[in-house]
């Protein structure tokens, strides 16, 4: 729409009067901002609608002021409950914010609950370990002490049986006390066998072999039994179980007392 | 013509003293309109103060840029008095109602109602088509009609009406200029 057609049509009178849908009422409002010349001719418009109105004015009655002005006031004074609420508004969001505040503190004490009901679940396996640990530990201190005493012990004599042919690589170490009448044995270094044999030691008591007892493959120390009056110690290798009488033609090593 | 910046910049802060004097000097134009279109002084005086009151809280929604305070407050009393019109028992409330039935207090054709000023030097069909869309509140569309002239014509009334009260308007203002001329110099 150019400038001339929206004076024609009268449009801006229409604007003026208020009779406009909102959609062309907005469209006009930026036509007017946008055009000097139509906004002025728009003022005069303004101007002579707005004379016309004082010159045909009507005094009305002074209490309708007085009522206005009253009315007024008691709406202003209605504004302190207004902003009473607003008070209580504010203490609701003050409400709410703590309430927040809780909510996420609690979130948070939960997980670190949970953090640390599993810290103390994974503490009290370790704790378990442990002390499966030291009784294993324990266990072994005994025996290492106990072997450790034999050992020591000055009525003690440490023997070493050397492999013959048979088992050139074994070596075992005995610990004899007389006094005592303990044998213990080291067989550690004695060769491995096939699962269906097993190391047999034997005492010579004049001419005869007497068991002392089968010689286990897994324990790094055990103790023998005591034989009196023998003149040596002989190894030999048996079927599994053990034998009543030492299989000669395997024996492997053998010591003089 | 500049409007009172200032006062209406205190009415949009809410000052009651800027209302006041908005009060005097815009009740009186605004005032015969709204009884121009109600035709009932008790309900005209009612729709003044709500139309005051609405001006009061509505005072941050006017934007000079976009005209006049008193195109703006005339739009809010005509709505308010058209409404009222429409619904004459729901809008006004606080009221006996009783009071709009009893028609002595002011009838439609005292001579309070006729029209004064320049609209007296127009030509009869331009200075009702003024009437009836300034003062009555009719739509253009409503006033086409009531006169009985295709819209076209009715809108060239009211544009030639304007035209004519502008030429009236400046000729009162040169008299008026050559009286002070004469008063101060002659």
């Amino acid at each position: 729409m150019d400038r001339n057609s929206i004076k024609h049509t009268g449009i801006l009178e229409q604007y003026l009067l208020g009779e406009l849908s909102k959609d062309q009422q907005l469209e006009i409002e930026k036509i007017l901002i946008e055009d000097n010349e139509l906004r002025e001719y728009y003022n005069d418009i303004e101007r002579n609608f707005e004379k016309i109105a004082f010159e045909n004015a009507i005094t009305p009655p002074d209490t309708v002021k007085t009522r206005l002005l009253n009315k007024i006031d008691r709406t202003d004074k209605q504004v302190i409950p207004i902003q009473k609420s607003n008070t209580s508004s504010v203490l609701l969001a003050v409400a709410a914010s703590i309430s927040i505040f809780f909510m996420i503190s609690s979130g948070w004490l939960y997980t670190q609950w949970q953090d640390s009901k599993n810290s103390m679940t994974i503490i009290e396996k370790e704790t378990q370990n442990l002390n499966e640990r030291i009784v294993t530990l324990e266990k072994n201190l005994n025996e290492t002490n106990k072997w450790y005493n034999a050992i020591n012990n000055p009525n003690t004599v440490k023997l070493i049986l050397k492999g013959n042919q048979i088992s050139p690589s074994s070596r075992a170490i005995t610990y004899v006390n007389h006094e005592e009448k303990t044998v213990i044995l080291n067989p550690k270094s004695l060769t491995k066998i096939d699962d269906d044999q097993t190391y047999q030691m034997w005492a010579d008591v004049d001419g005869e072999m007497i068991n002392m007892g089968i010689i286990s493959s897994d324990n790094k120390m055990i103790a023998m039994k005591y034989i009196d009056n023998a003149t040596s110690i002989n190894i030999t290798i048996e079927p599994k179980g053990g034998s009543d009488h030492p299989t000669v033609e395997k024996l492997i090593a053998n010591v003089l007392l | 013509m500049q409007d009172d910046l200032g006062l209406i910049k205190r009415l949009q802060k809410q000052d009651s003293t800027a209302l006041s004097e908005l009060y005097d000097k815009y009740s009186g134009a605004l005032y015969g309109i709204i009884l121009r279109i109600c035709k009932n002084e008790t309900i005209a005086q009612d729709l003044l103060q709500e139309t005051f009151l609405k001006i009061w809280q509505k005072s941050t929604t006017y934007d000079p840029k976009k005209g006049k305070f008193f195109t703006w407050s005339y739009r809010i009393a005509k709505n308010m008095a058209l409404n009222a019109m429409r619904n004459p028992n729901t809008l006004i409330q606080n009221q006996d109602l009783s009071v709009y039935n009893n028609k002595t207090a002011l009838d439609a054709e005292t001579d309070v109602l006729q029209l004064n000023g320049s609209l007296k030097k127009l030509d009869p069909h331009h200075q009702k088509a003024i009437e009836l869309v300034y003062f009555n509140g009719l739509t253009h569309r409503e006033a086409h009609e009531e006169m009985d002239v295709p819209l076209g014509t009715f809108k060239s009334y009211i544009r030639q009406a304007l035209k004519k009260l502008r030429e009236t308007y400046q000729k009162e203002f040169i008299i008026l200029w050559i009286i002070i001329e004469i008063t101060m110099y002659g």
